[in-house]
C-alpha cells in the first residue's frame, strides 16, 4: 500500500475550496499552510494564462524530513503516508531545512513542526482527505499508488504527470497533471512577484527578492511575461542562534584540536596553566554552543529528547552524541586539571591524558565537521550540500582555534610554543578560509538554481555587506594585516567577527530562496 | 461538558467520547477510491477521529446536520458535524445528496465556519444611541425592538401603502419574504438586482419571457460565457463543476472578457474585447451562420415570431427596420407579397445583419479577427449543443448592455440551443417554488421610489437610486430594513447613500437585518442579528443544472437539540446569543404589527393548528413539504416519516430530474399553433421567442437597435473614450473565487487569501504613466477619484483598468465593536459642503479576542472602497446601473496622495444621474395604453391591474 496523489491541473479552477476545508478540517491556524494555491501568469497579452499549483507535503518515498528528524517525530509509514508527531517533536526545525518543497511549518499553538498527513485520521477510517471531498471539479485524486484498480493509478498511467523537483531523489508522491513548468519551479519566477493579485506579498524574503541574474526559464522579454499572482509565505526557520552555535563551536573544536596536535606531535610543552585555559574555553565554548542549540528549539524544554529519544540517521543525533561525547571526555580531563591547579591531586593520571588527547582529538574533529553532514541532509538547501563544506568547517576551527587561543593569551600566558602554534594556525588558518570561499565555495560554479541563488544572495544580494565587509575584510584581509603588523590578538578578533559574519550569510541566505 | 460561555463566545471544544470512529474502510468501491461522505444513516451519531489529536486516537462524536449555504445564490448543501454533548459545530463539509452541488463546495463553505464563530458578531439586538453614524449602540431585548418597530410600521401602514421599504440585497431564499410583504399590502420591495444582473435579465425577457439563462453545461458541446464561472457568478460552484466536465469531455469554452479572470484563462479561446462591442462580436457570429445557412432553420421557423416581425417590417415599423437602402428595397419588394413564408425572414437577416462582418467586429473589439472566426466556426459546429452565459459581466457595465445578452441569446436561438440537451433552458423550467398555506392578495399600491414612471420597462427596482430619488423629493420612508445589503459600501456614489441614511426624515426609522457589521449598518437606528447558513430556516431552488430541486436551509444546532429530544420554541435560543433568523421575526413583526388584525395583516402568518398567534416554523414547513413538493410525501412514507422529518434529514430533494422544457408541451387551449400542433410556448404576448420586441416599439423604443437584437453604443465606447488624453475604462466590479460582496469579511480564512483589490493594468498603460507595481495610482472618475497600487499584469486589455469590489472594507472606530481589524481599515470620513472624502487612518491588521487568530493577521493593506467615487448611470432601458466608469484620467498619484483616498462631488454625482435620467423614455409620453408598464413584464409583487394606471402627478412633470 502506498497513498499519493495525483492533482489535475487541466480540471483545477483555482479556487481555493481545498485550502479552506484543510483548514477547516484541521484547525489550522492564520499564517500557515497545509495546502494552499499558486497562482503564476505566463504570457503576453493577448496570449496570457494563468496558472494554479495546488501545493502540500509531496508524502516523498524517500522523505528527507524523516532521515532528519532526531526524535523520529517525522515518519514516514508503511502506507507511505508521511506524518508528524506534535508529542515527540522539539522544534528544531531541521525538517524544515531537509525539505525541499515548503510543506512543513511550525505551529503556532503547540510550536511544533506539522503539515499535510493526507488526513490519516479520516484516511484510516476508509475516508477521503478533507480536500478531495470539496474540491468542486474534483481535481485532487487521493489513493493507493499501489493498487491497479484504484483510481489514482489508473490516471497516473493515462496522463503526462510532472512532479516538484524530482532532482531532489525525494520520489515526491504528489503528481500533477498539466503542470506547468513556471510553477513547478519556484526560483523560476523568484523576484517576479512584487505584487499579489488580491493579497499583501504574505514574507519579507518574497518582497525583498530579487530576480535571478541568469534566468531560469525563458519565454520572451516582456518584464510581465512570468509571474507570481499569488503565494503563501513561509517563515525562516533557523536565525542568528546557528551561525552562533557554529562559531563557538569551532572555537571549541579547534581550540582543543590545537592542544592535542601540539601534545601528539611534540609541537610545545603544554604546562598546567595552558591546558586549564584550553579545557576552560572548550568547555565554555562548548556550553554556549549547547545554550545556542536549545535556545533555537521552538520546543526547548524538549532538548533532551534528542540523547534520549534519538533517530540515529540524523545527523543532528549523531552531532549531538559527538558533541556530548568530547564534552564528556574534556570535562572529565579538565576537571583533574583543575584539581591539579588548586592543589586536590599531584598530578594528572597520565593515561587519562594520553585518552583524552588520542580520543579527544578525532572527537574534536568530528565535532567541528559534522555540521556538514547534517547541512548535507537538508535537502531543502542546495548551497548547503556542498562536498567543500566537511574541510572549510575544519579550516574554520583550526582559524578559530587559533584566534581563540591568541586572545587567552591576553590573560593566562601560554607555553610560548603553543602560542607560536596557535599563530601559525590563525594565519594558515585565514588564508586557506579565503581560498576556500574564494576558490571553492564562490568560484566554482554551482549545481542547482537554488545553490546559486543563494549564492548570489551572498556575494551580490541582501548579504553582500556580510560577505564582503564582514566575511572577506574584516574576517580575512583585515586580520592577516594585522598579524603581519603585529597585533594578532586584535586579528584574532576580528577573525572571529568575520567568521560570524559569514556563517550568518551562509545560514541564512539559501532559506530566503523559494523552495515553493 | 457546559462551556462557561455561550455558544460561539469563546473557541468551541469538541467532546472527546469513547469508542472507535465508524469505519468505512469495510466499504470497497469498484474504483478502489474511499468512501468520501459519511453514509446518511450514520448522520443522526457520526463518530469520527479528532484530527488536531492525531496521532493520538482520540475519538468525537456529531450529528451530522444537513442545511444550504448561505454565501452566494447557489444554495450549495451543506452538512453541519454538531457536537453531540454541547452542540458546538465543528466544521461545514458538503451535502452528499444535494443535486446541483454534489458534496462539494467552493471556498466559503467549509469559510461559514468562520462566521458562525466570529469574535465580532452582532449577538443581541441593538438599538441606537447617540446621532446616526456616532457608533454608540445599547442593547435591546428583541421585544422591545418587535414592539417598536411593529409600531412604527402599524402607523405607516395606517396611513400609506407605501411608506415601508424592505431593501435586500442577498434574499437566499425564494417566497418566504415577498409572502409577508404581500400581507403587509404594501408596496415595498427594493432589491440589489438592478447593480448584480437586471440588464442581462431584461435582455433575455425580452426574448423567451423567463429572465435568466439556465445552461445545461455537462451536455454542451460549446460553452460561451460572457462572465466568469469558473470563480463567481450565480451560481458558481454547481455551474464550475459542470462546465470543467464539458471541457474534459472535449467541449470548448469561449470567454468574452477585457480582463482574464481565472475563467478566461481556462477557456480554449480568449476573446478580450473592447468593453461594449461584445454584441457587435455576437452579431459577426449570428451573421455568419445566417449569411452560410449554418443554423437551425426549423427551430427559427416554428419558434421565432418572424411573421409579427415581417409585418412590422413593412407595417408598424417600417421606417426604423428599413434604414438602409438595401433594406428599403427589400421592404419595397416585401410590401408587395400577400403573405410571408420562412425564406422570406431568412433574406431579411441576411441584409440586416449582413453589416455585421468579422472585419467590423474585429475593429471595434480591437481584438484579433482570428479569434472572432474561431468563435463562430465553433458556434456553427456546436449541433445545438451551445450553452451561453452572460449574467453580469458586459451587460451590467454599458449603457445599452442589456443587449449583450439580446444578442447573446440569438446565437442560441439561430442553433436551436433552447431548451436542447446542452443548450440554455428558461430559468423558470429548472426551479420549483412550492406554494405555502395561504397567499395574500395582490398589492395595490405602486411605490414611486422604487419603479418610478421615468423607466417603465426596468428589470427589478430602481434600487441604487433611492437617495438621488430622495434627494429630488420623491418621497419620504417611514420604515426602511436593509436586509443582508450594505448599500452605502456597495452601491455607486455611496456618499449620497450616507447622506440618506443619516436624514432622519427621509428615512424615519432604519432597522438593518444582517448577521455582520458592514459600513450602513453603523447608520441605522436597529441593527438586528440574523442568523447564518446553519442558523435559519429557509426554502431554495436554484437553476444549477437541468433538474427541479429543493434546498432547506435549517438551524443546525436547533436541529440537533431536537433530535436529542429538547425542546427549542425560538430559533434564538440555539443561535449564538441571541442571533434569530428571520422567518420567525418576520412572522412576529407582521403579527404585532396589526394587534387587533384591523388592517387585514395578521390573519396571513396565523397559525391554522393554535389559532391566535403567529404560525411557527415547524407548522409553515410542514405544510408546504406536505401539500406542496409533487413526490416528496410519497419518498417520506417510504421511510416512514413526514416530509418535513424527511426534509430535516436530507435537506434536499429532487422534484425532476431533466425536466422536459414545458414551450413544446401540447396544450389543449391557449398556447400557440406551431406547425400544426397547439403548443404552450413562451412566456412572451406571442408566446413565441421574440426576435422583434413588439413590446420595445410599443413603449418608445422604436429605432431598430432597440427592437432587434442589436449593437448599442456604450457610454465607454471609443468614441467616448480619448485615450490619447489619458482617458480609460474602469472595470470596477470583477469578483473573486473566495469572497462574496461585503459578507465574507469575516471569514478569516478567506481574508487570509484575498484581502486587497490593487487596479490592474497593461504593462504599455502601465509605462506610459510611469509607474510600477506597487506604485499609488490615483483614477479620476466623473465625479472624484481614488488611490490604489497599482498590478501590472500582462492579463488585461490595453486601454482598460480593473479593480475588485468586494474590498477596501473600513470603519470609523478604531475600538469597540465592529467589523475585525484585520478585515477593515480606521478612516476618517470629511465633508466639506458637498464634497466628501475618505481617508484612511490605520491600516488593517491583528486584533486580540477570544479567537487567537485574531492575532495572527499578518497582513495590513484591506484595499480601497472605489465604489463610492463611480457615477451612478442607469440604463434608460433596463434600469440596470451602468457600472464600467469612465476613467477621466489614470495617472501616477500626486505626492499629496496617500493609499486609499477617496473624494467625491455629489453635486457632480447628481449633476450626472440627471444627464442618465435624461436618457429616459418615460410611461408617461410614451406608453401605449395608459398603463406605466407592460402588464406582461415580471415584476417583484406585482400588484393589482389599477396600480398599474399612469400615476397622476408623475414627478418632475
Amino acid at each position: 500500500m502506498n497513498y499519493g496523489f495525483l492533482i489535475n491541473n487541466s480540471k483545477c479552477i483555482g479556487c481555493h475550496a481545498c485550502s479552506t476545508a484543510c483548514k477547516s478540517e484541521n484547525q489550522v491556524p492564520l499564517g500557515v499552510f497545509r495546502t494552499w494555491v499558486k497562482y503564476t501568469e505566463v504570457g503576453r497579452y493577448p496570449d496570457v494564462r494563468r496558472n494554479f499549483q495546488v501545493n502540500r507535503c509531496n508524502h516523498c518515498m524517500n522523505p528527507p524530513c524523516v532521515e532528519i528528524c532526531p526524535v523520529a517525530a517525522m515518519t514516514q509509514r508503511d502506507d507511505g503516508i508521511v506524518g508528524y508527531n506534535a508529542d515527540l517533536c522539539i522544534g528544531c526545525k531541521s525538517c524544515m531545512q531537509a525539505c525541499p518543497y515548503n510543506s512543513i511549518y511550525i505551529d503556532p499553538e503547540t510550536n511544533t513542526a506539522q503539515k499535510c498527513h493526507f488526513c490519516a485520521h479520516r484516511v484510516d477510517n476508509g475516508i477521503e482527505p478533507a480536500c478531495v471531498v470539496v474540491c468542486p471539479q474534483h481535481a485532487i485524486v487521493a489513493g493507493d499508488l499501489d493498487d491497479p484498480a484504484s483510481e489514482i493509478s489508473r490516471e497516473i498511467s493515462k496522463h503526462n504527470v510532472t512532479v516538484r523537483k524530482p532532482e531532489q531523489g525525494t520520489a515526491p508522491k504528489c503528481f500533477y497533471v498539466d503542470g506547468h513548468q513556471a510553477a513547478l519551479t519556484p526560483t523560476v519566477t523568484e523576484g517576479h512577484s512584487k505584487s499579489f493579485l488580491w493579497g499583501d506579498i504574505p514574507s519579507e524574503e518574497m518582497k525583498q527578492a530579487e530576480p535571478s541574474c541568469e534566468p531560469l526559464l525563458y519565454m520572451g522579454d516582456g518584464e510581465h511575461m512570468v509571474q507570481t499572482r499569488a503565494n503563501v509565505g513561509h517563515k525562516v526557520p533557523w536565525h542568528w542562534q546557528v551561525p552562533a552555535y557554529l562559531v563557538t563551536k569551532g572555537i571549541a573544536s579547534g581550540t582543543f584540536m590545537l592542544m592535542a596536535m601540539a601534545f601528539i606531535y611534540h609541537l610545545a610543552d603544554l604546562g598546567g596553566p595552558t591546558k586549564v585555559a584550553v579545557g576552560l574555553i572548550t568547555m565554555g565554548f562548548l556550553a554556549l554552543t549547547g545554550v545556542f542549540l536549545i535556545l533555537d528549539l521552538e520546543r526547548p524544554e524538549r532538548f533532551i529528547r534528542v540523547m534520549l529519544r534519538p533517530q540515529f540517521k540524523s545527523w543532528l543525533v549523531r552531532g549531538a552524541y559527538i558533541i556530548n561525547a568530547f564534552a564528556g571526555l574534556v570535562a572529565l580531563w579538565w576537571g583533574a586539571e583543575l584539581a591539579v591547579l588548586f592543589g586536590m591531586i599531584d598530578q594528572v593520571p597520565v593515561g587519562l591524558t594520553h585518552v583524552t588527547m588520542y580520543l579527544g582529538f578525532p572527537l574534536a574533529l568530528a565535532a567541528s565537521v559534522y555540521t556538514a553532514f547534517l547541512f548535507g541532509q537538508a535537502e531543502g538547501r542546495d548551497f548547503w550540500q556542498s562536498p567543500l563544506l566537511p574541510f572549510h568547517f575544519l579550516t574554520q576551527s583550526v582559524m578559530a582555534g587559533g584566534a581563540a587561543l591568541l586572545i587567552a593569551n591576553l590573560f593566562v600566558p601560554l607555553d610560548p610554543d603553543f602560542l607560536g602554534l596557535a599563530s601559525h594556525a590563525l594565519a594558515i588558518g585565514l588564508v586557506t578560509n579565503l581560498m576556500m570561499i574564494f576558490l571553492g565555495e564562490f568560484g566554482m560554479s554551482h549545481p542547482t538554481d537554488t545553490a546559486r541563488s543563494a549564492a548570489h544572495k551572498i556575494t551580490h544580494g541582501e548579504y553582500k555587506v556580510h560577505f564582503w565587509g564582514g566575511a572577506i575584510v574584516v574576517g580575512g584581509l583585515l586580520p592577516i594585516g594585522l598579524m603581519i603588523v603585529g597585533l594578532a590578538p586584535v586579528a584574532a578578533l576580528a577573525a572571529l567577527a568575520g567568521l560570524y559574519f559569514y556563517e550568518h550569510a551562509f545560514v541564512m541566505a539559501p532559506q530566503k530562496v523559494p523552495n515553493s | 461538558m457546559k462551556p462557561d460561555k455561550g455558544h460561539a463566545e469563546q473557541r468551541p471544544q469538541f467532546t472527546v467520547v469513547g469508542g472507535e470512529p465508524v469505519q468505512m474502510t469495510q466499504v470497497k468501491h469498484p474504483d478502489g477510491r474511499m468512501s468520501s461522505y459519511p453514509p446518511p444513516e450514520h448522520w443522526h451519531d457520526w463518530k469520527e477521529a479528532d484530527a488536531k489529536a492525531w496521532p493520538k486516537k482520540q475519538t468525537n462524536q456529531y450529528t451530522l446536520v444537513p442545511t444550504i449555504c448561505f454565501n452566494c445564490e447557489s444554495a450549495c448543501g451543506l452538512l453541519a458535524y454538531v457536537d453531540k454533548e454541547n452542540y458546538e459545530i465543528r466544521k461545514f463539509e458538503g451535502n452528499p445528496l444535494h443535486p446541483g452541488s454534489r458534496g462539494r463546495n467552493c471556498a466559503k463553505g467549509p469559510a461559514t465556519h468562520n462566521q458562525i464563530y466570529d469574535p465580532e458578531r452582532i449577538l443581541y439586538p441593538l438599538k441606537r444611541v447617540g446621532a446616526r453614524g456616532e457608533g454608540k449602540w445599547k442593547r435591546v431585548s428583541w421585544d422591545e425592538a418587535l414592539n417598536d418597530i411593529a409600531q412604527k410600521m402599524n402607523q405607516s401602514r395606517q396611513k400609506r401603502l407605501d411608506g415601508i421599504m424592505y431593501h435586500v440585497g442577498r434574499p437566499g431564499e425564494d417566497h418566504y419574504i415577498n409572502r409577508v410583504i404581500k400581507a403587509w399590502g404594501t408596496d415595498s420591495h427594493n432589491s440589489h438586482t438592478n447593480i448584480c444582473s437586471a440588464a442581462a435579465r431584461s435582455g433575455y425577457f425580452q426574448w423567451s419571457g423567463w429572465d435568466r439563462p439556465s445552461p445545461d453545461y455537462a451536455n454542451a458541446k460549446v460553452i460561451l460565457l460572457i462572465s466568469s464561472h469558473l470563480e463567481t457568478g450565480h451560481y458558481f460552484n454547481p455551474h464550475a463543476q459542470r462546465i470543467i466536465e464539458a471541457q474534459q469531455a472535449g467541449g470548448k469554452i469561449i470567454t468574452i472578457d477585457p480582463r482574464l479572470s481565472n475563467t478566461a484563462s481556462k477557456s480554449d479561446l480568449w476573446m478580450p474585447a473592447w468593453p461594449g462591442s461584445e454584441p457587435t462580436i455576437l452579431l459577426a457570429i449570428a451573421n455568419y451562420l445566417i449569411q452560410n445557412g449554418l443554423y437551425n432553420k426549423k427551430f427559427v421557423e416554428d419558434w421565432v415570431n418572424w411573421e409579427d416581425t415581417l409585418k412590422a417590417f413593412v407595417g408598424v415599423a417600417s421606417k426604423e427596420l428599413a434604414d438602409t437602402d438595401a433594406l428599403k428595397a427589400l421592404q419595397t419588394e416585401f410590401k408587395a407579397k400577400k403573405s410571408f413564408e420562412f425564406a422570406d425572414f431568412d433574406r431579411y437577416m441576411k441584409v440586416t445583419y449582413g453589416e455585421f462582418t468579422f472585419e467590423r467586429a474585429a475593429l471595434e473589439s480591437e481584438m484579433p479577427m482570428d479569434r472572432i472566426i474561431e468563435a463562430a466556426k465553433l458556434v456553427a459546429e456546436s449541433d445545438g449543443r451551445l450553452a451561453t452565459h452572460v449574467w453580469r459581466a458586459a451587460s451590467m457595465a454599458h449603457l445599452g448592455g442589456w443587449q449583450v445578452a439580446r444578442t447573446l441569446l440569438f446565437l442560441n436561438v439561430l442553433t436551436g440551443s433552447v431548451g436542447s440537451k446542452g443548450g440554455v433552458n428558461g430559468n423558470s423550467w429548472n426551479k420549483f417554488v412550492p406554494e405555502p398555506y395561504k397567499n395574500p392578495p395582490h398589492g395595490t399600491a405602486w411605490n414611486e421610489l422604487q419603479m418610478p414612471h421615468d423607466w417603465p420597462l426596468s428589470f427589478y427596482e430602481m434600487s441604487f437610486l433611492l437617495p438621488h430619488f430622495l434627494e429630488e423629493g420623491r418621497g419620504e420612508i417611514d420604515v426602511y430594513f436593509t436586509r443582508v445589503y450594505n448599500p452605502m459600501w456597495i452601491n455607486p456614489d455611496g456618499f449620497m447613500w450616507l447622506k440618506a441614511l443619516k436624514d432622519e426624515q427621509k428615512m424615519k426609522l432604519h432597522v438593518a437585518l444582517t448577521p455582520t457589521w458592514n459600513e450602513s449598518a453603523w447608520f441605522a437606528d436597529y441593527i438586528l442579528p440574523m442568523g447564518h447558513s446553519g442558523e435559519r430556516h429557509d426554502l431554495m431552488s436554484q437553476e444549477t443544472h437541468n433538474s427541479k430541486w429543493i434546498g432547506f436551509r435549517q438551524p443546525v444546532r436547533r436541529v440537533a437539540m431536537e433530535r436529542a429530544g429538547k425542546k427549542v420554541k425560538y430559533t434564538y435560543e440555539a443561535n449564538p446569543g441571541e442571533v434569530w433568523e428571520e422567518a420567525e421575526f418576520w412572522n412576529e413583526v407582521t403579527w404585532r404589527m396589526d394587534p387587533d388584525g384591523s388592517l387585514g395583516v395578521r390573519q396571513w402568518v396565523e397559525s391554522i393548528e393554535n389559532p391566535g398567534q403567529p404560525i411557527s416554523q415547524d407548522e409553515y414547513w410542514a405544510y408546504i413539504f406536505e401539500h406542496s413538493v409533487p413526490g416528496l410525501p410519497e419518498k417520506a412514507k417510504a421511510e416512514g416519516i413526514t416530509p418535513l422529518a424527511y426534509m430535516r434529514k436530507y435537506g434536499c430533494f429532487e422534484v425532476m430530474n431533466e425536466p422536459a422544457p414545458p414551450y413544446v408541451k401540447e396544450v389543449k387551449e391557449g398556447g400557440v399553433d406551431v406547425a400544426g400542433v397547439r403548443r404552450a410556448g413562451f412566456g412572451t404576448p406571442s408566446k413565441k421567442l421574440e426576435f422583434y420586441s413588439p413590446t420595445m416599439h410599443e413603449w418608445g423604443w422604436s429605432e431598430k437597435e432597440y427592437c432587434l437584437p442589436w449593437q448599442l453604443e456604450s457610454h465607454v465606447h471609443q468614441n467616448h473614450i480619448d485615450r490619447k488624453k489619458g482617458e480609460m475604462i474602469l472595470l470596477p466590479n470583477f469578483r473573486l473565487p473566495t469572497l462574496i460582496h461585503t459578507r465574507s469579511a469575516n471569514c478569516k480564512w478567506l481574508y487570509e487569501i484575498s484581502h486587497n483589490n490593487p487596479l490592474w493594468l497593461n504593462p504599455l498603460d502601465a509605462k506610459r504613466i510611469g509607474v510600477g507595481p506597487g506604485d499609488l495610482v490615483r483614477v479620476e472618475t466623473e465625479i472624484g477619484y481614488f488611490v490604489d497600487k497599482a498590478f501590472i499584469t500582462e492579463g488585461i486589455k490595453p486601454g482598460v483598468v480593473a479593480c475588485s469590489h468586494h474590498l477596501g472594507r473600513w470603519k470609523l472606530n478604531e475600538t469597540g465593536p465592529g467589523i475585525g481589524s484585520g478585515m477593515a481599515s480606521v478612516v476618517d470620513l470629511g465633508q466639506h459642503g458637498e464634497e466628501y472624502t475618505l481617508k484612511i487612518k490605520k491600516m488593517g491588521g491583528p486584533w486580540k479576542s477570544w479567537d487567537p487568530d485574531t492575532s495572527r493577521v499578518w497582513w495590513e493593506d484591506v484595499g480601497v472602497n472605489q465604489n463610492l467615487t463611480h457615477a451612478a448611470q442607469p440604463d434608460p432601458v433596463s434600469g440596470a446601473h451602468c457600472w464600467h466608469q469612465k476613467a477621466m484620467m489614470v495617472k501616477k498619484a500626486e505626492p499629496t496622495d496617500s493609499y486609499g483616498d477617496v473624494w467625491v462631488d455629489t453635486q457632480k454625482s447628481m449633476a450626472h444621474y440627471q444627464k442618465w435620467v435624461g436618457y429616459t423614455r418615460s410611461c408617461v409620453e410614451n406608453s401605449p395604453d395608459g398603463t406605466r408598464r407592460p402588464m406582461w413584464y415580471n415584476r417583484p409583487l406585482k400588484p393589482v391591474k389599477e396600480a398599474y394606471k399612469i400615476p397622476g402627478k408623475p414627478f418632475g412633470r
